[in-house]
């Protein structure tokens, strides 16, 4: 099973993803993708790991290729953000056009998991002409969510911290 | 409490005018005083209401429940923002989470969410118009 949970930003989206994985009994893994640059990322952080505090989860910190990742079989994992990751692909490791390797690195971990759930950001809607590399993250990461869409079971967008469901059935555990 | 979203220009307005029968100056402006925030029947650009509390170096977060318990019956109308970029500028991405925290807490608190799409109306929390 594989969700895909997009929205804007600070609108409840882990929240969501939380709710859904702790259901579950599977072993919980947190693949973090977030780098740790600057006070505001460190904020972030500490934010996003106070509210998995006492949820058993075992965090992996992944910022490219996450494919190599090591997971048992049968497993839980969420995974924040495809925004980062996207970005990281991109900036830290040079690829330009990372669609399809990330797409190929989620599709391994969707192979070993009971339940995967991939949180993301939507970007594309602010109207404003950026730089070049800029659009071309958008763009990259615009299409990667609709790829990621096309091979999730469930995808939720979520309005400030309501959940919308665009494809499948909303979990039972969230009504 | 009723909250009404959407992108900019959606016709959020016009959708809580004709359909809550509102004449204009029963519409506030959310960057306007607190005083007049607590008779109001509606409240519009509610993201003013949040910078403003921000610039003033209050919690809107605790001025929005206050707000909401001082006016329970109001309809909000709040712009969607947070579906870009992460901006360049601290304030602004302060701004930006800000909204989207207080557009959580609303929503959590609202009997009705009506997201607004090209003049359409999508109820998102609550029975249907």
């Amino acid at each position: 099973m594989f969700i895909l949970i997009s929205g804007g930003c600070k609108n409840g989206k882990s929240a969501i993803a939380e709710q859904i994985i702790c259901s579950g009994n599977s072993e919980r893994f947190y693949i973090a993708t977030m780098q740790p640059f600057g006070k505001e990322a460190e904020i972030a952080i500490k934010r996003h790991r106070k509210m998995r505090l006492g949820r058993n989860f075992n965090t992996i910190e992944k910022y490219t290729d996450i494919g190599e990742i090591d997971l048992p079989d049968k497993c839980s994992v969420l995974l924040e953000c495809i925004g980062n990751l996207c970005a990281n692909e991109m900036f830290s490791a040079g690829c330009s056009t990372p669609e399809e390797k990330i797409l190929r690195d989620i599709k391994k971990i969707i192979a070993k998991t009971e339940i995967f759930i991939a949180v993301t950001s939507h970007v594309g809607s602010d109207g404003i002409i950026y730089p070049k590399e800029t659009m071309k993250y958008a763009e990259s990461l615009g299409r990667l969510n609709s790829a990621l869409a096309d091979t999730a079971d469930i995808v939720i967008e979520a309005v400030f911290g309501i959940p919308i469901i665009l494809k499948g059935e909303l979990p039972e555990c969230i009504y | 409490m009723i909250f009404i979203i959407g992108g900019s220009y959606q016709g959020k307005t016009d959708f809580a005018v004709n359909k809550f029968g509102l004449s204009p100056d029963e519409i506030t402006e959310g960057s306007a005083p607190y005083d007049k925030l607590i008779s109001a029947k509606c409240i519009r650009h509610f993201e003013d209401f949040v910078s403003s509390a921000a610039v003033r170096n209050e919690d809107p977060l605790k001025l929005t429940e206050k707000l909401l318990s001082d006016n329970p019956d109001v309809i909000i109308i709040m712009t969607e923002i947070g579906c870009g970029i992460i901006p360049i500028e601290k304030s602004q991405r302060i701004y930006r989470e800000l909204v989207g925290k207080t557009g959580c807490l609303i929503a959590g608190l609202a009997e009705k969410v009506i997201r607004i799409t090209c003049g359409i109306p999508a109820v998102i929390k609550g029975e249907t118009i």
